[in-house]
């Protein structure tokens, strides 16, 4: 797996692709020993001298302050990167998956299964995702699968298209024609002759996958259809928003704002620099 | 271009626009229980229960069903909103037109000015100039545009006090004449729009930039160089080729501007086609919110399907081939 070493040192490489890795590591770090790091308990309504501590500015007992309820923002925060990153990785893996499968069939088999998966894909892009998945989540109850799903079940489309057209083009390459004569299954061209050429493209997009999952996750989130049992970023900017306290409380929006902001940064600087490696056209010359 | 061409892609934009409508049946379908569970309280007796349900065509075979709303949905008719009492058409049409107000300008303006700023940080190649702005279109692409409008409200609305919060138009203000009530109306405009544009214009300066740099290596650019004309006029002549990828990312974009739309008019309380969505669902009116999707996929459809059209202008080499 040397190449695979090698892409690596490459992204690290890239100012951009470092500090993306750097800051998506730190978001896992946090998710996974939230429960060490909170301060408080995120749900727990806290109080001072008896009274709800309700839209307390940051202070020394509440670093970043506390939301309309009297919830600690810090503890919120911290807990929310969780949802981040099960939405972001877990979709993107689904929807490349569904995606590169798609491409790979399509642009190999062409014909009539070409154009009837191409078809499709226009279909799924004559969807306008943030209405559909409000209605379709609003419909059939908010939960953090059918987040997920819903993500993933729409936005395989565009890497459907760019693996279709690589693939296209790989297939009329003398090793796969070396393939076909040696006899070789069309499953096995597809699977153990092609896919493994179009794997870096796939990663891209896992990168990208990450960034559009969690802003759609955020984006639902606000619009009130977030799962109610978990604490997310764009829930916290919902609650912020209806209870009208983002008029004016700073450190109950910026917060989870600027974590989403920073999370979906990261995964597109991943994905610049990932990009880089695997086009070297778009490599400088002297790096 | 070629008439089979034309005739084909329409045949199938009404494929898709057919597979989209099926799509929303569904989906409507999958509602837990009943419809009639939805909205009439539990007081009416199961005789009455019976009786609308036979009103609304509701005690007939799926299959029967699904004809009836294709029928009625070909013939215009969208039903009738639970909330307002009126026909769901009369609702919709204001709304589309409070939408389009917002989105057509904002898209125009970011894929204008977004071009203009892609091209020239492709043509400059390396600078310190181009890295800048690439790091800062990225940058406005990852903020979600309800946190920008979110922002923007809590500094120009309640901090300075500069524009009105939300809504269209000042409550209240009557009387006025045509030129007040478009002062009035730009007023409330001015932040969703500015805000919905710095959505739109980070992707079209990326892919912008990215085709540039493609241009550079391209054998028509070296003719031109070669013939001794300027670096100016070369430049044109590569940004006039630069532009089709922009056109292509349009269809994308109309899309993608629909998801942003309802985000913005929930944020702003601009009272378009989202938020109507989103209202609607909130208080149950399902007809309103089927016709709002409705809109919405049936506008992103046929906006590709221009676009489309358009290429065969833009680019004479696609016509060429077409013919």
């Amino acid at each position: 797996m040397g190449v695979w070493k090698r892409n690596l040192k490459l992204i690290l490489h890239n100012p951009m692709g470092m500090f993306g890795v750097a800051t998506l590591s730190t978001f896992a770090l946090l998710a996974i020993f939230a429960p060490l790091i909170m301060p408080y308990d995120p749900m727990k309504c806290q109080y001072i001298d008896g009274e709800l501590a309700r839209l307390q500015p940051p202070s020394m007992h509440f670093l970043l302050g506390t939301t309309h309820f009297g919830r600690d923002v810090l503890s919120q925060v911290i807990i929310g990167s969780r949802v981040a990153l099960i939405v972001g990785s877990l979709a993107a893996i689904f929807l490349t998956f569904i995606g590169t499968n798609i491409g790979l069939v399509a642009g190999y088999c062409g014909g009539r299964v070409d154009s009837l998966l191409m078809r499709l894909t226009d279909i799924a892009f004559g969807i306008p995702f943030i209405p559909f998945a409000f209605l379709l989540i609003a419909l059939v109850g908010p939960s953090i699968w059918n987040i997920i799903i819903v993500i993933s079940f729409l936005m395989w489309r565009t890497t459907a298209r760019v693996i279709r057209s690589q693939v296209l083009s790989l297939k009329e390459r003398p090793f796969i024609t070396a393939a076909k004569v040696s006899g070789a299954s069309h499953l096995r061209i597809m699977y153990v002759h092609i896919l493994p050429n179009v794997l870096p493209m796939s990663f891209l997009y896992i990168a990208l996958g990450i960034a559009w999952s969690t802003l759609s996750e955020a984006s639902l989130s606000f619009l009130g259809i977030g799962d109610p049992r978990m604490i997310s970023w764009g829930q916290m900017l919902y609650y912020a928003f209806i209870t009208g306290s983002a008029r004016t409380a700073w450190w109950y929006v910026l917060p989870p704002g600027i974590c989403i902001a920073l999370f979906v940064i990261s995964a597109f600087m991943v994905g610049q620099a990932y990009e880089e490696v695997v086009n070297p056209r778009l490599r400088k010359r002297n790096s | 271009m070629e008439r089979r061409y034309i005739a084909s892609r329409i045949a199938q934009t009404i494929i898709t626009l057919y597979a989209v409508l099926t799509l929303m049946w569904v989906l409507f379908r999958l509602v837990p229980g009943d419809p009639t569970a939805m909205f009439l309280s539990g007081r009416l007796s199961p005789e009455d229960v019976e009786a609308i349900r036979k009103l609304w065509g509701l005690d007939q075979p799926l299959h029967v069903q699904y004809f009836k709303y294709m029928k009625n949905l070909s013939m215009g008719d969208l039903g009738i909103s639970f909330s307002y009492r009126e026909p769901v058409l009369k609702v919709m049409l204001p709304a589309l037109f409070n939408t389009l107000i917002l989105m057509i300008p904002s898209i125009l303006m970011a894929i204008v000015v977004g071009t203009l700023m892609g091209t020239n940080l492709g043509w400059k190649r390396g600078s310190a100039r181009e890295r800048i702005g690439v790091v800062l279109s990225l940058f406005v692409r990852s903020f979600p545009v309800f946190l920008t409008g979110i922002i923007v409200l809590m500094i120009f609305v309640h901090l300075l006090g500069w524009f009105p919060l939300g809504g269209m138009r000042t409550i209240g203000a009557f009387g006025l004449s045509w030129w007040e009530r478009f002062l009035d109306v730009s007023h409330h405009l001015a932040l969703p729009f500015g805000v919905a544009f710095l959505y739109y214009v980070g992707d079209v300066v990326v892919i912008s930039r990215t085709s540039m740099l493609e241009m550079i290596g391209e054998e028509f650019l070296q003719f031109a160089k070669a013939r001794g004309l300027s670096d100016k006029k070369v430049k044109k002549i590569a940004m006039r080729n630069a532009i089709i990828p922009v056109i292509t990312y349009s269809t994308i974009l109309i899309g993608f501007a629909f998801g942003g739309q309802v985000l913005l008019e929930v944020v702003f309380a601009w009272p378009g086609v989202g938020r109507l969505m989103v209202n609607s669902v909130q208080i149950h009116d399902y007809p309103v919110a089927q016709a709002a999707f409705f809109l919405m996929a049936t506008a992103v459809i046929i906006a590709n399907l221009l676009v489309d059209f358009s290429y065969g202008y833009l680019d004479p080499r696609i016509s060429i081939q077409k013919r």
